[in-house]
């Protein structure tokens, strides 16, 4: 197609088409260049408007107060050992289950491999599940934040189709040196599959990082807030303002009030400079595993 | 043959039946599976047989099994119940607008992508359309209030300017539907369309020029051989959007209703989760609940064998 002169049609097309590609481009980025400008302006100055892509009058103050509160840090570093601790582990048992299922010939692999998807299409629901946690005295507990979100099945199937594709000569021949099912398995099968085992890290981690609603409804220690929960809690406080909220979030609108006092940090501020921290890992990270997760999203939306 | 595989040889004796022998051989590949199995049982399977609450007058010290049964009490109390039609007519209306507005447009940005024929623009593109993905829910709705906020929000902002009167978008219920659209879109078009964007290249080429030998123009080929040939993977994501009707986007939905849009912006996903968690009718809660999941697995199985039978496409 490229070959051909392109025609008047053809060039108002193109036009037309780079310019919607670029309106929809500008619209993806722009809320958070909207964001940054905000988070690196004074807040009261922000309340008069007129901010939409650089700061007015620039200060650092913003960050600074988010760094320096105590639940803003403790809220990421129990969202960073969560999601740390949920990707690893995930990806090593999300890897254990995806090779067992490669396996050819594995004597019951039909039925076990149904016991598995059928959890995709139906599940216990939330009430069954809050019951379970409270049963094994999960909830209010760092296991609440990590046990549950460790296996995703569409994960192993992604998985499962990367390994399939590993020439089975490579793992019989070092059977043959009488290597065992581990070390093939993590001498063999988990080297060469780097770009998928970064593929569901990437899931993984993203998944945890976002997950507001398990630090909401199952966690109710400060302590163990999650910082998207504790975002959400935030947010929730500035739409409610005018009702008498139900929610527990006592000592954020206390830090908000404290925080008001300072000069030039306003709990809207606060707010602003928050997502962009919170969304500046994700950033720092997801452009760079591109080719691989999109592989990753075919693969997953073959059938089995 | 079914029952027969949890069998694991606990004794370490020569196994005699040829069935048993070959258990044996996969025997540490049991232990692979053995974690995952677990899990599952734990955290998947035990929650279905809580099911059994929806039946039960549930109490925590009497147990699942303990606590005494109530029959279809709890389905009758919501099925007589007005609010839960209306929370039934919201999901499905919420489910039906992204259906119709949200379902073709990845298909769109994947075809107007594809016509792209330089790569690196193509690729920054793709890489700015991934990022609304990657970005929490609670993220957005923060996004979306701070930008539709009456209060110097950035759309108001610019109405002062231009002399018109501030406009409370998320305290509308008019507006609701538009902006849970309108945001759905924003956060999935991109990620929506990287199937579409490979089924496009699967597309064989000598097809292109072949039409193009028969002089078909930009339309035609579109219509005759770009779209025909993506049916399939059409066919697959409708059979997911189709079956997940019921779920309308709990995540979203929950994080951008406000007390003034409750009565079109409840959803059975957050009465659910409001009537049990937050109210603790736990037995209730979970009636509806499975009344859900009930219908969506019906919906799957369903859907999965028209598509197997009008296109031969299926998810198994």
């Amino acid at each position: 197609m490229g070959v051909r002169k392109m025609s008047l049609p053809d060039r108002i097309y193109t036009t037309l088409n780079y310019t919607a590609l670029l309106v929809f481009c500008v619209t993806a980025l722009y809320p958070f260049i909207y964001f940054l400008a905000l988070s690196f302006n004074d807040g009261y100055d922000a309340m008069k408007g007129g901010i939409y892509f650089l700061p007015r009058i620039y200060t650092l103050e913003n960050y600074s107060k988010a760094f320096h509160n105590p639940l803003v840090l403790n809220s990421f570093f129990i969202s960073v050992a969560r999601t740390v601790t949920v990707t690893v582990l995930s990806v090593l048992l999300t890897a254990m289950l995806a090779y067992a299922l490669s396996r050819k010939g594995l004597p019951g692999r039909k039925f076990i491999v149904f016991f598995f998807f059928f959890t995709t299409l139906f599940s216990g629901g939330l009430i069954p599940t809050f019951i379970l946690y409270r049963q094994l005295h999960m909830l209010n507990t760092f296991s609440v934040l990590v046990l549950p979100s460790l296996y995703n099945f569409f994960n192993a199937i992604i998985m499962k189709t990367f390994f399939d594709g590993i020439p089975a000569g490579l793992t019989e021949s070092a059977k043959i040196d009488g290597a065992g099912e581990l070390s093939v398995f993590s001498r063999i099968i988990l080297p060469l599959s780097l770009p998928v085992l970064a593929t569901i890290a990437l899931f993984v981690g993203v998944g945890t990082w976002n997950d507001w609603f398990t630090g909401q409804f199952f966690i109710q220690n400060e302590k163990l807030q999650p910082a998207a929960t504790f975002l959400n809690k935030m947010i929730s406080e500035a739409s409610f303002e005018s009702m008498t909220s139900s929610s527990g979030g006592s000592s954020i609108q206390n830090m908000n009030q404290a925080q008001m006092e300072l000069r030039g940090v306003t709990p809207e501020a606060l707010r602003m400079t928050f997502v962009i921290i919170i969304t500046t890992p994700i950033i720092c990270v997801y452009p760079f595993l591109q080719k691989y997760f999109v592989k990753g999203v075919l693969v997953g939306s073959l059938k089995e | 043959m079914v029952a027969r595989e949890e069998v694991l040889p606990v004794a370490k004796r020569a196994p005699k039946n040829k069935t048993l022998t070959r258990i044996w051989s996969f025997r540490y590949i049991y232990l692979f599976l053995a974690p995952a199995l677990i899990w599952y049982l734990i955290f998947a399977y035990y929650p279905m047989y809580g099911i059994l609450i929806a039946f039960k007058d549930f109490k925590y010290n009497l147990g699942i099994l303990g606590s005494p049964w109530e029959g279809f009490r709890y389905f009758k109390q919501f099925l007589n119940d007005s609010s839960f039609y209306d929370v039934l007519r919201n999901t499905l209306s919420i489910s039906a607008l992204k259906l119709l507005f949200g379902f073709p447009a990845p298909l769109i940005l994947a075809l107007m992508l594809n016509t792209i024929s330089n790569g690196k623009f193509k690729r920054i593109f793709q890489t700015i359309s991934y990022l609304p993905h990657f970005v929490s829910w609670v993220v957005v709705v923060t996004l979306l209030q701070k930008i539709l906020s009456p209060n110097v929000g950035l759309i108001n902002d610019i109405r002062e300017h231009m002399g018109l009167d501030p406009i409370f978008f998320m305290g509308n219920p008019n507006l609701f539907y538009p902006l849970v659209v309108l945001s759905d879109i924003w956060k999935g078009v991109g990620w929506g369309a990287i199937i579409y964007l490979a089924a496009l290249t699967n597309i064989d080429p000598h097809l292109y020029e072949a039409a193009q030998i028969d002089g078909a123009g930009r339309w035609s080929t579109l219509f005759k051989i770009t779209l025909p040939c993506l049916t399939p993977t059409i066919a697959i994501l409708l059979i997911f959007s189709l079956s997940g009707i019921l779920n309308a986007g709990f995540d979203q939905i929950y994080l951008m209703q406000t007390p003034a849009t409750l009565s079109v912006s409840e959803i059975l996903d957050t009465y659910v989760l409001k009537t049990g968690i937050q109210q603790g009718q736990f037995a209730y809660s979970t009636a509806i609940g499975l009344f859900k999941s009930v219908i969506s697995l019906l919906l799957i199985v369903v859907v999965n064998k028209v598509s197997k039978r009008l296109s031969d496409t299926s998810l198994w």
